[in-house]
């Protein structure tokens, strides 16, 4: 009896280890991979509730509708996501990219979908305006891998000015380390600072911006094996045509940035999107986050 | 204060959800290692000169890795090689690759458990096996291991506490596990202190429970008289 049990227990732990192994996903030709650092509001962030919600995650689902493929969505880490989609263990990569010379050759990109501008943040009692803020011997924060770290690279160490780059795992972890009064400023995309001075409740600031015009753009595989571009392009002119992108615009960057809203909104509404309305959707989306009268699907 | 308590109450669904992923990696990863902890423990023990010097190698080499290494390292390059010569097969899903990954790495730090333990069983009990009749198998099998794998709990539940943590780097290559579940409410809600103690005190829970359990299996499967095995005994020799 005994010895009997101790096979069991053996057979199901083998049983568990290859059974781990065995649940290879199926090839579907029609589903692809976003992958995205679900972590930097309002372009990605995961709501109260656990769903992936934001700017760059929308697009994604509307024109996967526009387009008829699915798609799944993918939480991985900023650094890891151009490496995996190289791998092709993600087909689109959705995370605020900027297009950059550098990342160019190693990725294809699509047409640019978004502006952004790098912003300085500083305490708000600190009076540090955006010359101060790059004293040397300053301490500077940003996250690991982003342009806002690159340009602090570029833009004012090699131009000889010594101030101390710190780099972060994410964004609001270098916001935490600013308002702690660990660092003196943090070099981010606008949007993101936006958010990021609401949620202090006054303690932070925009001391300026930086006119970097960068463009952000999806990312394939080097020679989009999938031909993707063509159907994000597409997608996206046909949103542009169809008032969705404004509609999304509007309820993701509007004035208001309320995080916690949305929550509530998305709930409400992605049943929209499940019936493959996404004008319906991006209307009352809108219409939710300004806090207006909205239809439920 | 009401305010943080209620936000802390919100946040335990999706905490509790990554907890739950945390202990689902610890527990197989613990498992993989297990088997090729004993073999490996095994193999330098009573293997022929070469194959132990294989299982040492094996052993040294993954006890020299760091863990984010390896699992950037197999994650990519498995997905590189499927999609290089179009071997779907190769396409682990990313939950699978960390079980690996931790596996292999938790086994080479198993193996030297095992091999302790293996090595306090006195070669006189073997002699006295073979002595009986026993073939070699058999006395591995009905005298060494019985009383090794009973031998090496204390040191297993070591490993436990030490991989449970160790599953928050299973992110880098996209398994969202407790730690990230705190990093994506932290990130929304700006409570990075708040969510991250929340976060430590269910790690405190988790590895409390487990050497807790593991402790109780050690008593149940304890055999009376068995040198080092209960506590009271020590303290009533001295």
């Amino acid at each position: 009896m005994r010895v009997s049990v101790r096979w069991a227990v053996v057979v199901s732990v083998l049983a568990l280890v290859l059974g781990v192994g065995g649940l290879v996903p199926q090839a579907q030709t029609q589903t692809f991979r976003v992958c995205s650092d679900i972590a930097w509001p309002p372009f990605e962030w995961v709501d109260a509730k656990g769903e992936f919600v934001g700017f760059d995650l929308d697009v994604m689902r509307i024109i996967a509708i526009l387009k008829g493929y699915k798609i799944t969505i993918q939480n991985l880490g900023f650094d890891s996501i151009i490496p995996a989609v190289q791998a092709g263990q993600c087909d689109i990569g959705a995370s605020g990219f900027t297009i950059t010379e550098e990342r160019k050759r190693v990725v294809d990109f699509s047409d640019p979908y978004w502006e952004s501008n790098q912003s300085v943040l500083v305490r708000a009692d600190s009076g540090l305006n955006i010359i101060t803020a790059f004293r040397p011997g300053n301490k500077i924060g940003a996250q690991r891998g982003t342009t806002g770290a690159a340009w602090v690279e570029d833009n004012v160490i090699k131009q000889g000015i010594a101030v101390e780059l710190k780099l972060y795992e994410t964004y609001p972890l270098a916001e935490q380390d600013l308002i702690n009064k660990q660092i003196h400023a943090v070099v981010e995309d606008e949007p993101a600072a936006k958010v990021a001075v609401k949620a202090s409740k006054g303690v932070l600031k925009i001391a300026g911006i930086i006119m970097t015009e960068e463009q952000f753009g999806f990312l394939v595989r080097k020679g989009d094996p999938h031909r993707l571009l063509p159907r994000i392009n597409d997608g996206m002119k046909e949103m542009k045509k169809k008032g969705i992108w404004n509609n999304l615009v509007e309820a993701y960057f509007g004035v208001d940035v309320n995080l916690e809203r949305i929550t509530q909104c998305w709930a409400d509404l992605k049943g929209w999107l499940d019936k493959n309305q996404p004008e319906a959707y991006a209307e009352n989306l809108a219409a939710c986050m300004a806090g207006e009268s909205y239809k439920k699907p | 204060m009401l305010e943080k308590l209620r936000l802390v109450w919100e946040s335990l669904p999706l905490l509790l959800q990554g907890a739950i992923v945390t202990l689902e990696l610890t527990v197989s990863l613990l498992l993989v290692g297990l088997v090729l902890g004993v073999l490996v423990a095994l193999g330098q023990v009573y293997g022929p000169r070469p194959l132990a010097m294989l299982m040492s190698a094996y052993e040294r080499f993954f006890r020299a890795m760091p863990i984010l290494v390896l699992l950037i390292v197999v994650n990519f390059g498995l997905a590189f090689v499927a999609n290089t010569y179009q071997w779907d097969w190769l396409r682990l899903p990313t939950f699978a690759v960390a079980v690996l990954v931790f596996g292999l790495h938790s086994s080479a730090y198993q193996s030297q458990i095992f091999r302790g333990a293996i090595q306090a069983i006195k070669p006189g009990q073997l002699l006295a096996a073979r002595a009986l009749g026993m073939t070699r198998l058999q006395a591995i099998r009905y005298i060494t291991l019985p009383q090794a794998l009973r031998l090496a709990i204390p040191g297993w539940s070591n490993e436990y506490s030490g991989v449970l943590k160790d599953t928050s780097f299973a992110f880098a290559i996209g398994v969202t596990e407790l730690a990230r579940q705190g990093w994506q409410i932290a990130t929304r809600t700006r409570e990075m202190f708040l969510i991250f103690i929340t976060v430590a005190l269910i790690y405190l829970v988790l590895t409390y429970l487990g050497t807790w359990l593991l402790e109780l299996v050690e008593r149940r499967v304890s055999v009376p008289g068995l040198a080092g095995q209960r506590r009271e005994e020590h303290g009533r020799v001295i």
